[in-house]
């Protein structure tokens, strides 16, 4: 039973490593702090741990995909992330792929039921 | 926030940060004690927080780049063939010389103890020589291994490279990225099964070559006539010991040339241009510095003879008078036209091989 979970919790992480990237890119267009990207994919159905988003917006902002700002005007500091320029341009063919990927899918999984 | 719930958040921040890169650190802990303070306002209670968060050596290795491996998929293949080879020709040569060695150094031995003592000679020779085989193939090892996690990195640092020039090029000139493309005409014809060379002759090659090598470096003396006479043992070196110094850097320089064929012969591992090349180029050479050392240095004992038959006196049985006839021109000539012989014989197979079964291009 042990081993079925382990299988079924690597072959999830697989699926789930591409989806966040897209997921975190696509609410990215204005610039937000970290928990409340947490709170806002939680909203959306789209649940992801902090401590995975957090690691992941690094490793975004060092692929040049977001930018991030330290805002110390308010009662703590604060860092806000954004897509930049060259993010949105991923992010648009990102999503063209995947929105052919969900239609080839459905497709594919409705068959199986029928 | 209470002080000891700060206490808390301190602490786990910690155990994160000490585990990655020190340039990463500072900001990882702003955002963490933003994320948790965020986290802590939310839920109201640190315990809560920081269970959710989970182990922070978790947490940490999500911060972490994925490559945590010494040697990559890309070149484990490679790095544990050579490893294999590498550990033989550490091996073998070792373990043969620590016998020889041994035997070479056995004490006076008279007809009633010479099995006892040649048995405890070789006994002793191989128990030193697996110690000393093992010695060097940790070592051998060590330098293989560090050769390809150095590579790895290096490559990995190239990849980088490549991929923050890629990402900007990538998106407007797709047209030039197909045109280096892989394609099929790259592909390399299989080998005629005839045109692979063994692997077990390569090595076994160079285990000869290292042997001999270290003879003649550390005990030259081994090339001797032996004989026993009334309990003593009476060695009567073939080379000329005195001038060895200026005779030994060509003899072994000679031994290289044919130590680098073997070892290109190893790695390409099929006959082709390259493998035809270098064995014409290192067969020329070696002839002529076997030439060199033959003829024109003085490389056999001078006193040979007389030594020898001072060492047998009256005793000189049949075998030992035909060596009295012994000829140091003779000799150099004979060897020579062996071993232009053997030289020519193993290029004219290769030249063979190569234009009838070969590759016909280089392999790169």
């Amino acid at each position: 039973m042990g081993e079925e979970k382990d299988l079924l919790s690597t072959l999830l992480l697989e699926i789930r490593r591409g989806t966040l990237t897209i997921s975190v890119l696509s609410q990215m267009k204005e610039p937000k702090y970290g928990y409340a990207l947490v709170q806002n994919l939680e909203e959306k159905g789209v649940a992801i741990d902090p401590n995975t988003l957090y690691p992941l917006l690094r490793r975004l902002e060092s692929q040049g995909l977001l930018e991030s700002k330290w805002e110390t005007g308010g009662a703590k500091p604060r860092k806000y992330y954004q897509r930049t320029e060259y993010g949105t341009k991923i992010y648009k063919q990102l999503k063209t792929y995947w929105e052919n990927l969900s239609d080839g899918m459905e497709r594919l999984l409705r068959e199986e039921e029928a | 926030m209470k002080p000891n719930e700060k206490e808390y958040m301190d602490r786990y921040i910690y155990q994160v940060i000490r585990r990655l890169p020190k340039a990463q650190r500072d900001e990882v802990r702003m955002e963490l004690e933003e994320l948790i303070s965020d986290m802590y306002a939310d839920i109201g209670s640190m315990e809560a927080v920081l269970t959710e968060l989970g182990d922070p050596a978790e947490f940490a290795k999500q911060y972490q780049n994925d490559r945590q491996y010494l040697i990559g998929p890309e070149y484990f293949e490679t790095y544990l063939w050579f490893v294999k080879v590498v550990l033989i020709c550490a091996a073998a040569p070792i373990l043969a010389i620590s016998l020889i060695h041994a035997i070479g150094e056995m004490p006076t031995m008279t007809s009633q103890n010479a099995a006892p003592v040649m048995i405890r000679a070789i006994a002793e020779g191989l128990a030193k020589g697996i110690t000393n085989a093992i010695l060097s193939c940790i070592s051998a090892f060590g330098v293989v291994t560090l050769i390809f996690a150095i590579m790895e990195r290096q490559k990995v640092k190239i990849e980088l490279k490549k991929a923050e020039k890629w990402s900007v090029e990538k998106l407007s000139q797709d047209k030039k990225i197909t045109e280096f493309r892989w394609q099929p005409k790259f592909l390399e014809p299989v080998p005629d099964k005839r045109a692979i060379i063994s692997r077990g002759e390569s090595i076994v090659g160079i285990v000869f070559i290292v042997i001999f090598s270290v003879l003649l470096i550390f005990s030259p003396h081994f090339f001797s006539a032996i004989f026993t006479q009334g309990g003593t043992v009476t060695m009567v070196p073939v080379f000329n010991l005195d001038q060895w110094e200026s005779i030994l850097p060509i003899f072994v320089l000679s031994l290289l040339i044919g130590l680098i064929d073997e070892i290109l012969r190893l790695v390409v591992g099929v006959y082709c241009k390259l493998v035809m090349i270098s064995n014409i180029l290192c067969g020329a050479i070696q002839i002529v510095l076997s030439a060199v050392v033959l003829k024109v240095l003085p490389i056999w004992n001078p006193d040979f003879v007389s030594e020898l038959e001072l060492a047998l006196g009256s005793q000189a049985d049949s075998v030992a008078k035909f060596l009295t006839h012994w000829n140091g021109d003779m000799v150099s000539n004979g060897l020579l036209a062996f071993i232009a012989l053997v030289t020519f014989l193993e290029i004219g197979t290769t030249i063979y091989k190569t234009l009838r079964y070969g590759a016909s291009s280089k392999k790169s």
